[in-house]
């Protein structure tokens, strides 16, 4: 494809987004979190660089939790016994920490890019 | 557990709080009477609990989307809420004398809003203690120290307003707003990424080594001006996009209301 359309192709990406958000989703990897008496498990997830990835972050305590990261620019809400979707990346290589804003000094954790 | 409630409550009312306190010195300026603050603040209230209590469900709309959407939503709803009042503020001029009764309703409605957004999530925080009485209690005594700091800061930020003259005040007020406003797109904007109903790029910058966004500069830019380090193409666009849209639509008032008092 020329430059200029794969131009005009980003341009339109939100409108194409918008509309065809479902069949996207699809094709993302998929990567899992667990949130357990306030801890993340796995602490440490890795990830394919430069990839936009669909993280299924299930929280078992009966409390909610928030997903947060500064480096990763993410804030979710995940409610007690529910699970909660975000999309992160794409990341360049290299380590990005998360925690669990409301148990900020247990549920600690970190993305790992390559 | 009390310093995390204290953190985690300072920054949702500092949000709320900056804006109530620019549209509440603006009302003073404009001499509207402060009444719809306590309207607003009830039905935001109102709209805390509601989210609060429903939030499991409205996290699973939309494929696990309903999060981010209506938070967005409500965002990009404030953003032309305020776009419309500092329009309405630059055409009112310095009379004094309308009711200003569409001003209100607005007003009103961003900060019933903007009150709903940030009280749900201390709301569903707080909860997450109810069972646990001794953590309880420092949850209880951290939100008042969280929330007794930013309504400070809000009062500091109006009572500096308030000290202009009334035409200076309208003019920071609104260029406060025209901030306030562009940072909520942006925010918006990121969370329809964090979604995937837009597409996401690498950051632009990266600004964390000279403000950090956890810092307390940080984390007071943000709820001021939606200060983000690590931005990437759609955020900036929405940031300086929608700031400089908020621009040209008070230009366009401006001059629509020289050609007005010309001829009167």
């Amino acid at each position: 494809m020329k430059p200029r359309n794969l131009c005009l192709l980003r341009a339109l990406l939100p409108v194409l987004g918008c509309l065809a958000a479902a069949p996207v989703l699809a094709d993302r990897p998929v990567v899992r979190l667990d949130i357990r008496n306030h801890l993340f498990w796995p602490a440490e997830i890795s990830v394919p660089a430069n990839t936009r990835i669909r993280l299924e972050v299930t929280n078992h305590d009966p409390t909610p939790e928030e997903f947060e990261s500064y480096e990763l620019n993410r804030e979710k809400v995940i409610m007690g016994n529910h699970p909660g979707i975000l999309f992160i990346g794409p990341l360049a290589p290299g380590e990005y920490p998360f925690f669990g804003e409301f148990h900020p000094k247990s549920a600690q954790g970190r993305v790992i890019a390559r | 557990m009390l310093l995390t409630a204290v953190i985690i409550v300072l920054r949702e009312v500092l949000e709320a709080a900056l804006l109530i306190s620019i549209l509440a010195a603006l009302s003073g300026a404009l001499g509207i009477r402060r009444y719809w603050i306590g309207g607003a603040l009830a039905a935001g209230l109102a709209g805390a609990i509601v989210i609060a209590g429903s939030l499991d469900t409205i996290t699973a709309w939309l494929d696990g989307a309903g999060q981010e959407v209506l938070n967005a939503a409500m965002q990009a709803l404030i953003y032309l809420l305020l776009g419309m009042f500092i329009c309405l503020l630059i055409l009112r001029g310095r009379a004094r004398t309308q009711s200003g009764i569409g001003m209100k309703l607005i007003m009103t409605a961003a900060v019933g809003l903007a009150t709903a957004r940030e009280g749900s999530e201390i709301l569903i925080y707080a909860s997450g203690f109810v069972m646990n009485l001794p953590q309880l209690m420092s949850v209880l005594i951290g939100t008042s120290i969280g929330a007794g700091i930013g309504i400070s800061a809000g009062a500091l930020l109006y009572y500096l307003l308030v000290s202009l003259n009334d035409r200076w005040s309208r003019r920071v007020g609104a260029g406060l707003l025209v901030l306030v406003a562009a940072g909520l797109l942006s925010q918006a904007t990121l969370l329809l990424t964090q979604a995937d109903w837009l597409p996401a790029g690498l950051p632009l910058w990266d600004s964390s080594a000279l403000i950090a966004e956890r810092s307390v500069t940080g984390q007071l830019l943000y709820a001021m001006i939606g200060y983000e380090a690590t931005p990437d193409a759609f955020q900036a666009a929405s940031y300086f996009g929608g700031g400089i849209l908020l621009l040209c639509a008070a230009l366009i008032a401006v001059r629509y209301r020289r050609r007005a008092g010309d001829h009167p």
